[in-house]
């Protein structure tokens, strides 16, 4: 049996039959009624999900062990094959606090008096879902441990972003450009595809050719569309070179200034990827029943109550998810800063898993381990406290 | 009902799918023809490198009719991370590579490549002897043992356009200083009659592409002056890097202020966007491989046409002295190869595009897979092959120069070839020739340390002193960790050929 | 035509937001459709048209050629066509797969309870552990001591702190999408080396698994949302009737789910068809996708804008064909419909 304690769940959702909610019960009893036997039931369970789960499985404990087993060493070419050398934790140890931390990290300087108030506000926040979870019914040790590590993680990473943003003369390492991407990339990309997602259902003519438009940019490789969008951005003879001069910008380029640099990295994320926003929105925005809406409209309501208190609501299941997934695949950025920009200007447009790449390409196969396990841990972190946080806080209104 | 006809699209395109699968399933699996060699030939996707590979194989197969030759192409940026991947994991797909000698360094120690010198010293169609001597005794040898045939020679010249040069009066650069002085002049001007005005200078500075060898070229002719077993990367008695000095300082410098006579997103661009633009009559100046003199005849890349020159890398008069780090005045003693009172010395980047051959595989195919690369060799097929474009085969036999006609014959002119082979010939000659880093883990001193710090310096993240000891500590990390003594012995090994 | 015998209803907009509406429907669709415009201009180049600053309409201010759609349709035939091939079956093979899996993964968590046990789980994970240090390497010890260090991980990782209980269905989506999150560098070496292993090396069969693999994931978090939409009644009072659980599955609750399995269809394929590392290892001459066809017109003289511009065209051109087939599926009114009945 599932616990009742759901507060201790990674990610208790509203699909999943809740126990209390009208849809477990109902769930229960056609268990019950179907009539067709326990047993024909038991075997459809395992038939369902096992062979999904055992494709997964089958590819990635191999390479989770391998990797997490080279990040800890040093790879060597020997007349016999390959020489591993166990190292201990210096790969982490070299990012963190060694030769690669401005690299990696940043480059850290005191706070601003901003830095400061950003850093108070997430610890505030978080210090008050701490509170709020201690005066909970269910307080466990182990539950009030690994809340106590995750929050200090989470301020300890702000802190350490503020210090490379929010500083005089400090830059930022691959760690936060990630999270800049990650974050203004995701942000960005959902308002604009639920924008469209909701012009694309109105009833007007021409639907059919905006929606498949809509997708274009999705369909296109990676690759691809980093190298279009270096033609696009190319300052010397890109299709924008007219404007740019209009504007009096002739010898102005994007790519000599970091935020300028980082911009267009995250514009060329922003093309591709809105579609895959787009059109889930889409599906799950058709799927809605019409009746409903119209009832609403037809009874007085405007438009944007119906879309409040209506669409809204019933999306925010389907955007948590699309915003978890977007945020997983959005943390391995790689193609557009390394096509466009090749990290460039200095290391101003690296993110995380282009270093590790770059890494990797020159065989340093150990700290370019490290590093995707560093990523692991921060998406981890980020994706539990976003289940926890958000999402679960999402379907309990739902 | 509705449903039901809705779902049998999915299921009609699932059954055309299982049908296609086993199809091309099918057909794919046709073999080549029995009881031949077959030989696999890895190299990067072309035109260049491959077209000629691919071109010349059935030729080759008529002549060898047991021999059966494929060439497998990967995207360049790959090339290196696929070849190590298949021989240190023992796959061996590949019978044979065309890559960069630069990567001996990593793949003779474990034994991953074949020992030629015997095969190459009974082989008399391949003229060992016509190929220039820095190849041949340089670039191909590691260890006195020679490991590659080379296919292509590379090296930075300095390019510039004549009828600029001539209209303003001014001679081509001899030392850095002159090239400065003849960008500044130039950076502004219209030089491609369309109004607009244009470039001084076109050095690519991208990172991650071409920037780490663009700075060894300018460094070169302050670092090393006592010929090419000199070495201008590490101090050849400890390993120590030679980048924390007087030299090293000015020649940042100079990259640097390059920059101030280039495009203004000059950073991002790379070796691709450069030569573009100057074949497009945009920039006055550049610096690049062999590649421009064959591109710029070809009408539909180029404007200019008869207006290319071509010269040795620029050099210097004040040197390095190495027990100091000061840059001393180039004199009888301190630069022994000066022309002029100046010290050349050209860089042979990359090293050129060379073949060789899996340790790993039989006899029998390691001979055919020899007498392919041999054929390819050959000055019969590669004497034709420099000439054309798009092989991106650059001059490496001494016959190559010697005679202009077919130059001549490829759309040069006369003055043009003259030009063009005469710098060719003034690097190939010089004694001073730099060899490129080819030590275990190459790419990591260069691609990752010396790279990054020059990106970063380049963009303003780093002063010049932050630079060179962020290059200085990197080089010195990866020495540490690999074991001194095993790579300055590498290291020595790479340069000791000739004495 | 048809909209003359549309019935007027609240949902039509006033013409003042019909007006804006259609503004900003085309603006986006300019900002989609302008870049493509440029790839199809560039693709009719020549490289000193290119290099030598912004041309924008061809027959105009530059002389269009085709020379680079030969080069590469004609030139080059068997190099294209052979990538083309395998990216057709691979990409919609793996992603047909990864649809009938990753869906029926889905609706069990939807509609099912699973609760394995902890102990079970560990006992599981240890026993393939135990095959793969036994079969891969001849296991060293500090091999095994990490491999030990990696289980923890994946236990803390999705079971987080409950060892003495049982784990629910979100724990098992959760475990599924954190596969996700490890960058393809760090995978694609261990991948080779299993495949090489097995033997699979430069086929379909490998890159369809690993995509099927790498994509289920991504099936089973978006099918689990639309799954989740079906009224249970429909299921209800099938299997009243007798209906087994594969049949309920298969004719009420597939139809039903349509916008959401074409949706997610179009994503697996799209990501199926664009992948470009895993493919790179994967493969050596028979099996190369199209993706390292475009990656590779970056070579030692610069990107060759004009064959990869053609490349890119040629491979959106079937999934273009296939969203506008697949679009009416998503349309209107089927979910309400079928509650209807």
């Amino acid at each position: 049996m599932a616990s009742s304690d759901n507060s201790e769940t990674l990610d208790a959702r509203g699909p999943t039959p809740v126990e209390g909610s009208g849809l477990e019960v109902a769930t229960g009893e056609r268990e019950r009624v179907a009539g067709h036997t326990f047993r024909a039931a038991v075997s459809a369970k395992n038939v369902f999900l096992w062979p999904a789960l055992l494709v997964v499985l089958a590819l990635s404990i191999f390479p989770l062990i391998v990797s997490l087993y080279l990040s800890v060493s040093r790879l060597e070419f020997q007349a016999n094959g390959i020489d591993v050398r166990f190292l201990g934790f210096d790969n982490y140890a070299s990012l963190l606090f060694g030769t690669e931390q401005d690299h990696f990290i940043g480059v850290l300087k005191p706070l601003t008096p901003v830095g400061w108030i950003i850093v108070a506000v997430v610890a505030a926040i978080t210090a008050r879902a701490f509170v709020s979870y201690l005066r909970g019914v269910n307080v466990r040790l182990l539950g009030l441990l690994l809340r106590a590590i995750a929050g200090l993680l989470l301020v300890g990473l702000v802190w350490l972003f503020a210090q490379t943003l929010f500083a005089q003369g400090g830059r930022p390492g691959t760690l936060f450009v990630t999270l800049v991407y990650v974050f203004v990339g995701i942000a960005v990309q959902y308002l604009l595809g639920l924008g469209l997602a909701v012009l694309a259902t109105q009833r007007l003519r021409g639907q059919r050719f905006f929606r498949v438009v809509f997708l274009l940019p999705m369909t296109i490789t990676p690759v691809g569309v980093a190298y279009m969008f270096r033609m696009l951005t190319d300052t010397g003879k890109g299709p924008f070179v007219p404007l740019f001069d209009l504007a009096g910008l002739q010898n102005f380029a994007w790519v000599n200034d970091p935020w300028g640099a980082r911009i267009a990295v995250m514009i060329g994320d922003i093309w591709q990827w809105t579609p895959f926003m787009f059109i889930v929105l889409l599906a799950a925005l058709e799927g809605q029943d019409q009746e409903i809406t119209e009832a609403a409209l037809v009874d007085g309501a405007n438009r944007r109550q119906v879309f409040r208190h209506i669409t809204l609501p019933a999306l925010l299941p389907v955007t948590t998810t699309v915003i978890l997934i977007r945020m997983i695949e959005a943390f391995k950025i790689i193609d557009l800063p390394n096509i466009l920009t090749n990290g460039g200007p200095g290391t101003a447009t690296e993110s995380l898993t282009l270093e590790a790449f770059f890494d990797w390409r020159t065989l340093n196969l150990g700290r370019s381990a490290a590093l995707a396990y560093m990523l692991l841990i921060v998406v981890t972190l980020i994706a539990t406290a976003y289940v926890n946080l958000v999402r679960r806080r999402v379907t309990a209104t739902a | 009902m509705r449903n039901g006809t809705r779902l049998g699209g999915l299921t009609w395109l699932a059954a055309v799918v299982t049908v296609a699968t086993a199809c091309t399933g099918l057909s794919s699996s046709g073999s080549p023809g029995s009881g031949a060699i077959s030989v696999n030939i890895l190299t990067f996707t072309g035109p260049q490198i491959a077209e000629p590979l691919q071109r010349r194989a059935p030729d080759f197969r008529t002549a060898n009719p047991n021999i059966s030759i494929s060439v497998t192409t990967v995207p360049f940026s790959d090339l290196y991370q696929k070849i190590l991947t298949d021989v240190s994991t023992g796959t061996n797909s590949y019978q044979a590579f065309v890559f960069d000698p630069q990567w001996m360094g990593d793949f003779v120690g474990p034994g991953y490549l074949e020992d030629l010198s015997t095969r190459v010293k009974a082989d008399a169609s391949l003229k060992w002897d016509d190929i220039g001597a820095f190849f041949r005794d340089f670039s191909a040898t590691y260890q006195g043992k020679v490991y590659t045939i080379p296919l292509d020679g590379d090296f930075h010249m300095v390019y510039y356009r004549t009828d600029i040069l001539a209209k303003d009066g001014l001679k081509p650069p001899e030392t850095w200083d002159d090239y400065l002085a003849i960008a500044q002049k130039e950076q502004g001007q219209d030089l491609n009659g369309d109004g607009q005005g244009d470039y001084g200078s076109c050095i690519s500075k991208k990172r991650n592409a071409q920037a780490y060898w663009f700075i060894t070229s300018i460094a070169g002719g302050f670092i090393q002056t006592d010929g090419t077993n000199q070495g201008a990367f590490f101090n050849t008695a400890d390993m120590k890097p030679l980048v924390q000095n007087e030299a090293f300082a000015a020649a940042l410098d100079i990259y640097k202020k390059t920059g101030q006579f280039g495009p203004p997103n000059e950073i991002n661009l790379d070796v691709g966007d450069t030569r573009g633009l100057f074949t497009s009559g945009r920039c006055a100046l550049s610096m690049d491989w062999g590649d421009i003199g064959t591109l710029a005849i070809d009408p539909t890349t180029s404007k200019v046409k008869d207006k290319v020159g071509a010269v040795i890398l620029p050099g210097s008069k004040m040197v390095l002295d190495r027990s100091t780090g000061k840059l001393v005045p180039c004199d009888a003693t301190t630069c022994k190869n000066a022309v002029n009172g100046i010290n050349h010395a050209p860089f042979a980047s990359f090293g050129g595009w060379s073949g060789a051959i899996n340790g790993k595989v039989s006899t029998a195919v390691k001979d055919a897979a020899f007498k392919f690369l041999s054929y390819m060799s050959a000055p019969e097929q590669s004497n034709v092959d420099v000439t054309i474009g798009k092989t991106g085969f650059n001059p490496y036999r001494t016959s190559q120069f010697s005679d202009t006609k077919l130059w001549v014959k490829a759309g040069m002119s006369e003055q043009a070839a003259k030009d063009y082979l005469g710098a060719i010939q003034a690097s190939l000659q010089s004694p001073n020739m730099i060899l490129d880093l080819r030590i275990p883990k190459t790419q990591q001193y260069q691609q990752v340390v010396l790279d990054k710090a020059v990106a970063q310096f380049l963009a303003g993240e780093i002063d010049r002193d932050t630079a060179m000891k962020q290059i200085y500590d990197g080089w010195e990390a990866i020495t540490n960790a690999e074991g001194r003594d095993k790579q300055l012995s590498a290291y020595k090994a790479s340069l000791g050929v000739q004495r | 035509m048809r909209t003359l015998f549309r019935r007027r209803s609240a949902l039509d907009l006033g013409p003042v937001s019909k007006a804006i509406s259609y503004v900003l429907l085309v603006a986006w669709a300019f900002v989609v459709l302008f870049p493509l415009y440029w790839l199809a201009i560039t693709s009719l180049k020549q490289p000193i048209d290119v290099d030598s600053g912004p041309v924008y309409l061809p027959g105009v201010d530059f002389k269009p050629t085709l020379d680079a759609w030969k080069y590469i349709l004609v030139d080059l035939q068997s190099d294209t066509v052979r990538p083309y091939v395998n990216t057709v079956v691979v990409g919609l093979s793996s992603a047909l797969i990864a649809l009938i899996l990753g869906s029926s993964a889905a609706y069990a968590l939807v509609r099912f309870r699973y609760s394995p046990r902890v102990g079970v789980i560990g006992l599981f994970v240890g026993c393939i552990l135990f095959t793969i240090v036994a079969l891969a390497l001849s296991a060293a010890v500090p091999l095994a001591v990490v491999s030990a260090a990696a289980v923890f991980l994946i236990l803390y990782q999705t079971v987080g702190r409950r060892f003495k209980r049982v784990l629910g269905n979100s724990d098992v989506a959760f475990w599924l999408i954190s596969q996700r999150m490890l960058p393809p560098v760090a995978v694609v070496i261990p991948i080779y080396v299993l495949f090489q292993r097995v033997g699979l090396l430069d086929t379909r069969q490998a890159l369809i698994i690993t995509y099927v693999a790498t994509n289920l994931p991504i099936v089973v978090w978006l099918m689990r949302d639309y799954f989740s939409n079906v009224p249970i009644e429909l299921e209800e009072s099938a299997a009243v009737d007798g209906a087994s659980p594969y049949r309920i599955f298969r004719s009420i609750v597939l139809p039903v789910a349509v916008p959401g399995l074409v949706a997610t269809f179009l994503f697996v394929l799209v990501f199926a068809w664009n992948e470009y590392l895993l493919a790179l290892f994967l493969s050596s001459a028979n099996a190369q996708t199209m993706p390292l066809t475009v990656a590779a017109q970056n070579a030692t003289r610069g990107p060759q804008w004009w064959y990869m511009s053609v490349l890119i065209l040629i491979m959106i051109l079937p999934v273009i064909a296939m969203a506008v087939a697949l679009e009416r599926y998503i349309s209107r009114g089927i979910l309400v419909g079928a509650v209807k009945g």
